[in-house]
């Protein structure tokens, strides 16, 4: 026993700060979370036992399944919106010479623009009088002007575009690199074999692809899951929360005090959340090992 | 046209771009890339000149995208009024603690698994694998709770903190350290190197390409998150970092004295511009990190 103590000691040491860090940030939040949803609550005191009613109540909660619909449109219109473009633009990237050193950086951009700058700066555009931005933009097509972020239906789709915006760029990177490390000797043989352009995208550079294209589909989804500074700094969640996402939905509950017993709901939704993005993390992994 | 004559690898080579239909394609993705960077470029530009527009024409009709004059003392009232400096500094303090705890604290424990494998490390690992899945906003509430419990409410210390318990940094790290040489571990470990000194001695000199990347991350993160910064530090708004300020300035626009919209775009513009200085300093680093990580921020 005191050897397996003595030769593990240093390591144990070593590990002992960073395992300190995730129990305070991490894992404790997370345990304490699952034992609030399980009691009534004043504030952060536990009142009663009382075993899944959070959960019921929660689930029965219009707000709570408004939230998860959200969320899920969320995920649709990201990948409606945010998914092919990349894959598209990074073929291009690829194939340009001239300036492609300006071309990548300016389409990174975006990127490094903080995430409160971005979606400030989109909620103004997206203004919705006569002559806001986008509106004298449409009436130079004829196209009557919108209320953008004041539609319930355009609402989630024109916050999706914010987010692509701000993160296509860096997607397009990573397409890119995958696709610059392609073995030249495929494509010469096909060209030999005499393939057209679309048969040389269709048998060469897109199997080359299907690994990165399926992680990053994954990645995506959870990382849209998790939607929540967006919509709550560009439309609280409204119109008639036609836009709030789950974690909104949570910061919502325990912050806003509405709700008495708001600390144990948001702690319920918190564990179901993580339920689902459990089994999305699970998934991601799996297939990320395939690929190495 | 010249660069397509000696074009040699890629889907398209010189050969194709002799022929006329291949040259129209290839304008025309010029074209499509061209359109695509307007789009990047634009709400920046359109944010920074709005910036320089008074309220008044900010909220009237006809839409211009140029305002009536630039006044550059304009910034210099704002930034006077605002001392915005100080949340400058406060940023800065703030980025450099997280580089530092980030750095160190993924840094030792990816080595701690990935090489000297202490008893136990596997569980550990899944541990860490499995906060992956936890936004901290998730359990943001209990979290608060813990901070205050142990005082730190107001200080900067758990914003430091946080980011040494990131699972993607971990990763980062552990991906590169699996990657070294065993030799080098085992002859440092018959040379009589205790596993601190091999940590110093080998480990971190041979980090740097790493190191660069998980600071790059860091730098991003800790300059552009602002809500457990807004909740840890409210009421302390001599500690806020640049993001809180402008979080705190949106929040009461118009609602205070001063708060108007066209001086938000302007405190905005003026953030993005450290940014973008950072950005051209480390360009090289940031695109392939970026690539090479598959990770975004």
């Amino acid at each position: 026993m005191n050897k397996v103590i003595k030769k593990n000691l240093g390591g144990w040491l070593i590990m002992l700060p960073s395992i300190v860090l995730f129990i305070f940030f991490v894992w404790l939040p997370l345990a304490s979370n699952v034992s609030l949803s399980l009691f009534e609550t004043v504030g952060y005191t536990k009142v009663k036992f009382i075993g899944l009613d959070n959960y019921k109540a929660v689930l029965n909660d219009p707000v709570f399944v408004k939230a998860f619909m959200n969320t899920l449109k969320y995920t649709f219109w990201s990948i409606l919106i945010g998914f092919a473009f990349p894959i598209f633009l990074a073929l291009l990237l690829s194939e340009i010479i001239h300036l492609k050193g300006l071309f990548r950086t300016l389409i990174y951009f975006p990127n490094i623009v903080p995430g409160l700058a971005v979606v400030i700066m989109w909620k103004y555009l997206f203004n919705p009088e006569p002559h806001g931005t986008l509106n004298a933009i449409l009436e130079v097509f004829h196209i009557s002007p919108q209320i953008w972020l004041n539609s319930q239906n355009l609402v989630i789709p024109l916050i999706v575009l914010t987010m692509t915006w701000k993160g296509a760029g860096a997607t397009t990177l990573i397409y890119l690199a995958t696709i610059q490390g392609i073995d030249n000797t495929y494509y010469e043989a096909s060209r030999i074999e005499g393939a057209t352009l679309w048969q040389r995208i269709r048998h060469i550079t897109l199997p080359h692809l299907i690994p990165t294209i399926r992680m990053l589909f994954i990645l995506q989804i959870i990382t849209v899951f998790q939607v929540f500074y967006e919509p709550l700094v560009m439309t609280s969640g409204g119109p008639n929360n036609s836009s709030i996402s789950l974690l909104q939905l949570i910061y919502k509950y325990a912050y806003m005090r509405e709700d008495p017993n708001g600390i144990s709901k948001a702690a319920a939704i918190g564990v179901i959340v993580a339920i689902m993005l459990f089994i999305l993390t699970f998934v991601y992994l799996k297939l990320t090992k395939e690929k190495e | 046209m010249e660069h397509l004559k000696s074009k040699r690898d890629g889907l398209l080579i010189f050969s194709d771009y002799k022929k006329t239909p291949f040259k129209i394609l290839y304008g025309l993705m010029v074209l499509i890339i061209m359109i695509a960077i307007i789009v990047t470029v634009f709400p920046p530009i359109w944010l920074f000149l709005s910036s320089f527009k008074s309220a008044a024409e900010l909220d009237s009709p006809p839409f211009t995208l140029f305002p009536e004059k630039f006044k550059l003392s304009k910034v210099v009232e704002l930034w006077n009024w605002l001392q915005f400096g100080r949340y400058y500094l406060n940023s800065l303090w703030l980025i450099l603690g997280a580089l530092f705890c980030s750095i160190l604290f993924n840094g030792l424990l990816a080595y701690a698994i990935s090489i000297v494998k202490p008893v136990g490390h596997k569980i550990v690992f899944t541990l860490v694998m499995i906060s992956l899945m936890v936004p901290v906003i998730l359990n943001m509430g209990p979290l608060l709770q813990n901070i205050r419990n142990v005082g730190m409410t107001g200080t900067y210390l758990p914003l430091w903190l946080v980011h040494g318990a990131n699972p993607f940094y971990f990763i980062l790290f552990k991906v590169y350290f699996d990657q070294l040489p065993k030799t080098l571990f085992e002859q440092a470990q018959l040379d009589g190197c205790t596993k601190f000194q091999m940590f110093r001695k080998i480990v971190v000199p041979l980090s740097r390409p790493i190191v660069m990347v998980v600071s790059i991350f860091t730098v991003n993160a800790a300059w552009s998150d602002f809500l457990l910064p807004y909740l840890v530090l409210s009421g302390e708004s001599a500690k806020q970092p640049v993001m809180v300020m402008i979080y705190s300035f949106y929040d009461n626009l118009g609602r205070q004295q001063g708060l108007t919209l066209d001086r938000l775009l302007m405190i905005i513009s003026i953030s993005i511009i450290p940014t973008i200085i950072f950005f051209i300093i480390f360009q090289k680093q940031i695109t392939s990190s970026v690539a090479t990580t598959g990770i975004k921020e």
